[in-house]
């Protein structure tokens, strides 16, 4: 599930035929002012301008401002641009056309285990989000195009009358269409919105997930996805990205600022069952992360490097179910690699290392990993005898 | 029994080198339960009409390679399961094409990352064909002791330790791959093992979820239990959940789901697999899920590592009711036999070497020259003379003496166009021939008449000094024994027109402090030649032979010094010719005296 800023995700939706107010991002004020000659609509209309990043809370956080007339929206996009949000700094905001309106409605398109849902509520804003019962629903199956009758009928049951019906209709069958066409997994339109002068309906704000394994068929996404937990990716975290990106097989980092349980397991199962087992023995993850699929050793090396950089860590887990055919001996060399580097560079100082793994050559491997000992690591090293998680056990007992 | 896998079941796989494999795990399985393999074709369009040989025991099986699944089953209509680990680009397609084969009604999808809409596409197909889709990213199926559907159970060693060889009560499916073989060993340990286990991929969307299977192992009356390894997000495990709960069943249902630690996190942050996202509203959450798995009447410890001893405890309970009886090991396996690597390491045979080498090794991380790692010469100031004493002679020869060689090497790294080694070496450039080619025909040419005579000079001055003989002692056994002494005359040099290659030389190497009885022998030698005629001067051969014996090099050696240093000039003259995009060069008649007989008429055949 890949997100996609507001910006690209209006594009998208013009592209398919759904009005969107006129809208422009940009990375400097600069930028803004010569919009400014170069498009009326920015002179003549109030305008709202937000903060174009993968941040929640944004009205709480003063990054969304409305009403404004131009000279207002560059004061604002002055005030914005290089404001620090956590680990987020603001580096573009998006300057859209305030559409005049009274009526607010709510449409979205998801994917389902069936095939496709389309939602429909005549209400919107966080009105839709207390009346959830007002949501209607048109569930199509795998490959089923919506009908014209359908979608009519759910704006029905969804409260909309007279010409409204066909307008939502038309609405709800163009969110359809940009859903299947560019392998969306989630589209939603809060508000939809009437525009006085013309009565059109106009999609006010969007959100739109796209199918990161779809890629390869969509040469026109030439936007990058966003982080999606609510800031931007660290330097480490993209590096790990990076390498994950050109290997065979996988190495996934996310850091948890604040813990002192470093994880190093592998498989993508098994490290949240490991992750689980730290949370339920009360200690406090520094991170997540997991190889899998027979990564090459550099990979893995790069992945220890990250682990053993995490501030305040006392434990490591290398935890790891009995592999199919990641080869043991070749990840724990970069583990190893990694160690000793790390080690070299002053850092695991008071760090206890705690292994559990099974898998193609386990003997040789966790022989490897035992012999860390005589170089002065502090690790404790264990085989498919020893159950999955017993490793966290051991290693916060003394929590 | 078992389900959706077993003796019956026959294999295409579509894809290249994963695919392959792949194939050579399931060998080790079938030899493990003498079942012949059961991969009978691979569909890879570029390597089309080809095989791969998969080793199985200490023999190699056959199989071929098609363009298309349908091929493949036309050759082979024993054929009903088709492993897909073609790219996510072209899994779809794949897919299809194995899902319209109507010999195939299983088909496992291996490839990871394929889009969501793809998958969701080709298990709505399926269904309506009445088949099986399984996976993306499926680990594999196993049935044990009947069947393996890719690398799911891993390692020979693995195989064994955890009783795949014969069956066992429970059923097993899981999202993710590693954990499946976890579960797989736990069965064998804390119980009698496993009947299936099934990946079934950790994608949002399943191409068959647990309930499909969940209904095939309640119909099979070998499986008494079965365990699901779950994960937060989506709603499989909740369809699970509510499929035990609806009525009595048969098997007993077991669980796990992970993703507890999601209630600690940040918000949104994502773990794992593709489908590990909670939903809004907490939908999808572990504890959901376990919270309906448990109210549905299934067993769901704690923790995984509680798995164990719920399993330990399902089962004695099975052998107590008598539902289940201890299974009977058999009283011996196949082992796989060992590589000659790994037998060698463990001590267990001993092989004669072919060959034996004493001047390198480049087992390491870099090569060694009689034992000194390249990297520590060249920090530590040694040059290329060094290593060619290093590989010629196997010592580490002074700086001095590096520095003869060197000038050596300079004074005979070309000598024109016109000498028969780069002639033949140019001739072959404007023939449009390759640079080894064309260096090699050049190398070719050194021999008795050119610049190889360094070896035969050498050897002879030596035998000289060695033996203490006159130079007229010498010229006598020589015109006795062997004729012309090499290393002695030229074609155009002469007392008068001295070769400046050889004063520069023999300058050089006597203002050095060091003994040279050879090249003084063999200038007494030219002292007394250059007198009967004045163009039996030293020529370089003769000269850096006997300089080359005085340092200490093997007679054998000695050629290869004018051999290396010539190549250098070879490849310049090939380079030269190559740059200048030179033509074909044809002798012209005027160069060529015809002495062959004149035209005459050919005598009737007799």
């Amino acid at each position: 599930m890949a997100k996609v800023l507001e910006g690209p995700g209006m594009g998208l939706m013009k592209k398919w035929g759904i009005t969107v107010p006129n809208y422009v991002v940009v990375t400097s004020v600069d930028e803004l002012t010569k919009l400014g000659q170069a498009n009326e609509w920015l002179k003549k209309s109030k305008l709202v301008v937000k903060a174009h990043e993968a941040l929640g809370s944004r009205f709480k956080l003063g990054l969304v401002k409305v009403d404004l007339d131009f000279k207002a929206a560059e004061a604002a996009a002055k005030e914005m641009i290089g404001r620090q949000v956590g680990s987020i700094t603001v580096s573009q905001v998006i300057v859209s056309e305030m559409i005049p309106h009274k009526e607010e409605y709510y449409c979205a398109v998801k994917s389902t285990r069936e095939g496709t849902d389309i939602l429909v509520a005549n209400c919107g804003g966080i009105e839709v989000e207390s009346n959830w019962e007002r949501v209607k629903r048109l569930a199509l199956e795998v490959g089923q195009q919506p009908s014209a009758d359908a979608l009519e009928k759910v704006a029905k049951d969804a409260g909309f009358t007279g010409p409204l019906v066909k307008k939502m209709a038309d609405f709800a069958g163009k969110m359809f269409a940009c859903f299947d066409s560019e392998d969306a997994q989630y589209l939603e339109v809060n508000p939809v919105v009437l525009r006085e002068q013309d009565g059109e309906l106009i999609a006010l704000d969007a959100v739109t997930l796209l199918d990161g394994d779809a890629k390869f068929r969509h040469p026109d996404w030439n936007f990058a996805f966003a982080a999606e937990f609510g800031r931007a990716y660290s330097k480490h975290e993209m590096e790990v990205m990076a390498v994950d990106s050109k290997i065979k097989g996988s190495v996934k980092f996310i850091e948890i600022p604040g813990g002192d349980t470093a994880m190093l397991p592998a498989g993508g199962g098994a490290s949240v069952y490991y992750s689980d087992a730290v949370v339920a023995r009360g200690g406090k993850l520094a991170n997540y992360a997991e190889y899998s699929g027979d990564p090459p050793d550099w990979a893995v090396e790069v992945l220890t490097d990250k682990v053993c950089s995490l501030p305040g860590i006392k434990n490591i887990i290398v935890g790891g179910a009995i592999a199919n055919f990641t080869d043991v001996v070749k990840t724990f060399g970069g583990i190893i690699n990694g160690f000793r580097k790390a080690k070299s560079e002053g850092k695991l100082k008071g760090v206890k290392i705690w292994v559990r793994r099974g898998g193609p050559r386990e003997k040789e491997g966790l022989d490897a990993m035992r012999a860390l000992k005589d170089e002065g690591f502090d690790i404790n090293v264990f085989d498919r005898n020893t159950p999955l998680t017993d490793i966290v056990d051991k290693a916060l007992q003394n929590k | 029994m078992s389900i959706l896998a077993n003796k019956d079941t026959y294999v295409v796989i579509q894809g290249g080198v994963a695919g392959v494999n792949a194939a050579r795990r399931m060998a080790e399985f079938c030899y493990l339960i003498k079942r012949s393999l059961n991969v009978l074709a691979f569909v890879y369009p570029p390597d089309a009409g080809k095989t791969h040989e998969i080793p199985y025991g200490s023999g190699l099986v056959t199989v071929p390679i098609y363009k298309t699944v349908a091929e493949a089953t036309k050759h082979h209509s024993q054929i009903n399961t088709s492993l897909v680990y073609i790219g996510a680009d072209r899994a779809l397609k794949g897919g299809m094409e194995a899902l319209d084969d109507s010999h195939i009604k299983v088909v496992s999808m291996i490839t990871e990352g394929v889009p969501e809409k793809d998958a969701k596409i080709l298990g709505r197909h399926a269904t309506k064909l009445g088949k099986v889709f399984n996976g993306p990213s499926s680990i594999g199926i196993v049935s044990a002791g009947s069947c393996r559907l890719g690398v799911i159970g891993g390692a020979f060693d693995n195989l064994v330790l955890s009783k795949l060889y014969r069956e066992g009560s429970f059923g097993v499916i899981t999202k993710s791959g590693g954990l499946s073989n976890e579960i797989i060993w736990i069965c064998s340990q804390f119980a009698d093992g496993i009947t299936t286990a099934i990946g079934i991929g950790g994608d949002a969307y399943p191409g068959t979820d647990y309930v499909s299977y969940l209904e095939m192992f309640e119909n099979d009356p070998q499986t008494k239990a079965v365990i699901i390894v779950g994960e937060m997000g989506g709603d499989i495990e909740e369809r699970a959940a509510e499929w035990y709960g609806a009525k009595k069943r048969r098997v007993k249902l077991m669980a796990v789901v992970s993703g507890f630690c999601q209630e600690s996190l940040p918000k949104g942050m994502k773990f794992g697999h593709a489908g590990a996202k909670e939903g809004l509203k907490g939908e999808g959450s572990a504890r959901a899920k376990s919270d309906a798995l448990k109210n549905a009447g299934a067993i769901v410890p704690a923790t995984f590592g509680a798995l164990g001893p719920a399993i330990k405890e399902a089962y004695q309970e099975m052998l107590k009711s008598g539902q289940v009886k201890e299974p009977v090991e058999p009283a011996s396996l196949p082992k796989l036999p060992k590589s000659i690597e790994a037998a060698m390491k463990a001590d267990e045979v001993m092989v004669a070497p072919l060959i034996r080498t004493t001047i390198s090794d480049d087992r390491g991380d870099e090569p060694c020259y009689d034992g000194y790692p390249a990297s520590e010469l060249i920090n530590k100031g040694y040059e290329i003379p060094h290593v060619v004493g290093l590989l010629w002679d196997k010592r580490l020869i002074s700086k001095q003496e590096a520095e003869i060689i060197k000038r050596i090497m300079m004074l005979s790294a070309d000598h024109g166009p016109c000498v028969s080694g780069a002639l033949g070496t140019i001739i072959a450039a404007c023939a449009g021939i390759g640079l080894s080619q064309s260096v090699a025909a050049g190398l070719i040419m050194i021999g008795p008449r050119f610049g190889g005579a360094v070896t035969d000079a050498g050897r002879f001055f030596k035998h000289a000094v060695d033996n203490k003989m006159t130079v007229d002692e010498f010229l006598v056994y020589m015109k006795k024994n062997h004729g012309p002494v090499p290393g002695i005359g030229h074609r155009v040099k002469s007392l008068r027109n001295p070769d400046k290659r050889v004063k520069e030389l023999v300058g050089y190497v006597k203002s050095l402090n060091m003994k040279t009885p050879c090249l003084d022998f063999a200038l007494e030698v030219e002292k007394i030649t250059s007198v009967k005629k004045d163009n039996l001067i030293l020529n370089v051969d003769g000269t850096m032979a006997a300089v080359l014996v005085d340092i200490g090099f093997p007679v054998d050696s000695l050629n290869g010094f004018f051999i290396l240093s010539r190549t250098i000039g070879l490849i310049g003259h090939w380079v030269d010719q190559k740059r200048q995009d030179s033509r074909l060069i044809r002798l012209f008649d005027y160069l060529v005296n015809y002495a062959a007989p004149k035209r005459r008429e050919v005598p009737p055949l007799k």
